[in-house]
């Protein structure tokens, strides 16, 4: 591609503040002094996995093909939103870095420009996926372990999204890091908490995106958890997928330490114990 | 040689299509034929493309990867070449879908996402994206008496008195094994849509092939946020917009179709058929709760 692709991937493993990240971007955008509708958010980047936006560029119907059929023409997809995208798109993804059948990168260098990559210690992500998903912080921490776990990849039914294979949390974090193709830019979701204005004001930089230290504090403060708490109270959340669990349920960082049981937490660090260390997240087990 | 008729047009094809209504029609006077290839990889002087397509004056090019490649041209003709190795049956699901689809908009009919079932003799449309739910709303519909109409293209034409008329696409639903497990229609399930996938074709207790008089358009959402369960009328503006939205593959219609030609053909159906939201709580065990919702609204349209 001659010209640099106005997609940027907002990479992660679910729950690990890409909805957040988002809710930044969108306030950015909208640059109001009244923080922005969650349920109404001016982004048009839309998440990657979206079955709506692939038929609408293939004009083919998704439950007609397989999963891997889907995966070998994403890429094309991809090319074609960048093509005609006439500003940036920052595209929600999931999905691990792979690489198709023959080779190709299924969100590779050539239809993107960068990626920003948000890591969340595992430990806190399965609470948080256990409340998402209403299952048990067992059946959460069974999924993360899985090399081969997807997101959407039933045979019985149309999920609402594509397939998104996430390889593990192990998988998901070094197939992402440690490829070479696309630029990529790691944020930790504990360091955006501490410091929400630096970590964001980072991303924007590595994607050549400007804005003015008083519009990056204006939209970290409509980003606010309390804030996006007091929406999905008031008028509910779309992307909530729980019936019970609230999405912005309590966004803090380190609360494995009260609610998983040693077991628990030994099963997320005998797994991913090399990548937690890689990342500065600390083995509570020895 | 087969021939159908199919969202109102007499179709003579090569290829068999599971679920299309078959009729007696001779080949010759068909509306429509469907023939095997040879089609090609690429057009000559494209003037628009997608990932899949391409696009030159009144032919249209689609590829489906390892499949089957087809060209449509000019609202009667679709060619059909097949991979080596892939059977006729795995690729008539894409020839009744997109390919039609295409060639219904090359005609510059009014074609919407959706299923369509009668009772009475008159019909509503459901739309909605797919995996909204419309096959199995429609299903459930069926069960309780309605007669199939229209499963995934809901072709709408106006007849002599130009009332708007819904135009059958075929006799048979298509659903997935999770909808078919949890209606409980294991008894009417037919073949695979494809080989070695849970799609099944699902023959209904009654199907019509005669057009229907469309009495309401319902488009079908899920319940999330800020939306809730119920079903709310939309004024004249937003049932014009919803009803380009609802198109089948609407970005088709906005490069082939002709604009004002639509835009009367949508007018004078908003004019006989009102167009409602129709937003149904998340969960397949709420669906019978949907089901009488929308009998009871439907009922009262037609006092």
């Amino acid at each position: 591609m001659t010209v640099p692709s106005h997609i940027i991937w907002l990479a992660s493993f679910p729950k690990s503040g890409n909805t957040w990240f988002r809710i930044f971007l969108a306030n950015l955008t909208k640059g109001d002094a009244e923080p922005a509708d969650i349920n109404n958010l001016d982004e048009r980047g839309g998440i990657a996995s979206g079955r709506h936006e692939f038929e609408a560029a293939t004009m083919l119907d998704s439950g007609l093909l397989s999963h891997d059929d889907i995966d070998d023409l994403r890429p094309r997809v991809y090319a074609t939103i960048a093509a005609e995208a006439s500003e940036d798109r920052w595209i929600k993804v999931h999905d691990a870095y792979t690489t198709l059948q023959d080779g190709e990168p299924l969100l590779g260098r050539n239809v993107a420009r960068a990626a920003i990559y948000l890591v969340r210690d595992p430990r806190d992500v399965a609470i948080s996926l256990a409340h998402h998903n209403s299952m048990a912080v067992d059946g959460a921490i069974k999924f993360m372990n899985a090399a081969d776990g997807a997101f959407c990849g039933g045979s019985k039914g149309l999920a609402p999204q594509l397939r998104q294979k996430l390889t593990g949390w192990s998988g998901h974090v070094t197939s992402w890091l440690d490829q070479t193709d696309v630029p990529v830019h790691l944020m930790r979701y504990e360091d955006l908490q501490a410091a929400p204005a630096e970590f964001f004001a980072g991303a924007l930089k590595i994607a050549g995106r400007s804005a003015a230290p008083d519009d990056i504090e204006r939209a970290v403060g409509h980003a606010d958890f309390s804030e996006l708490q007091r929406q999905e109270s008031e008028k509910g959340f779309a992307e909530r997928m729980s019936r019970t669990a609230m999405f912005f349920r309590s966004g803090r960082s380190g609360g494995w330490r009260e609610s998983l049981t040693a077991a628990q937490i030994a099963a997320i660090e005998q797994c991913h114990g090399a990548v937690m260390a890689r990342l500065g997240y600390r083995a509570a087990s020895g | 040689m087969f021939t159908y008729l199919i969202s109102g047009l007499h179709v003579s094809s090569e290829l068999e299509l599971p679920g299309a209504i078959h009729e007696g029609c001779p080949a010759a006077a068909a509306d429509v034929s469907i023939r095997r290839g040879p089609v090609p990889t690429a057009l000559d002087g494209a003037t628009a493309r997608g990932p899949t397509w391409e696009m030159a004056g009144e032919v249209f090019l689609l590829r489906v990867p390892r499949l089957a490649r087809f060209r449509i041209t000019g609202g009667r003709d679709i060619a059909v070449e097949i991979e080596p190795g892939i059977s006729d049956h795995d690729v008539a699901g894409f020839v009744l879908g997109t390919a039609f689809g295409i060639l219904l908009h090359q005609r510059g009919a009014l074609v919407l996402h959706g299923a369509a079932v009668a009772k009475d003799g008159r019909a509503i449309a459901i739309c909605g994206a797919s995996g909204a739910g419309k096959s199995t709303l429609a299903a459930a519909l069926c069960r309780g008496g309605c007669a199939l109409v229209a499963d995934d293209i809901c072709a709408v034409g106006l007849d002599a008195s130009r009332r708007p008329m819904v135009l059958p696409d075929g006799r048979q639903l298509k659903l997935w094994k999770e909808s078919i497990d949890r209606l409980d229609l294991a008894e009417l399930r037919g073949e695979a849509v494809r080989r070695s996938f849970e799609k099944y074709y699902i023959d209904p207790s009654a199907a019509r092939a005669e057009p229907s008089p469309l009495s309401a358009i319902y488009v079908l959402r899920e319940a999330r946020a800020p939306l809730k369960a119920g079903i709310e009328s939309l004024a004249l503006p937003d049932a014009v917009r919803m009803l380009d939205y609802e198109a089948y593959r609407p970005g088709l219609r906005a490069k082939i179709g002709q604009k004002a030609q639509l835009l009367a053909l949508a007018a004078t159906t908003l004019g006989h058929a009102k167009m409602f939201l129709l937003i149904r709580p998340r969960g397949f065990e709420k669906l019978q709760d949907t089901v009488d919702e929308l009998q009871v609204h439907w009922d009262s349209l037609e006092r």
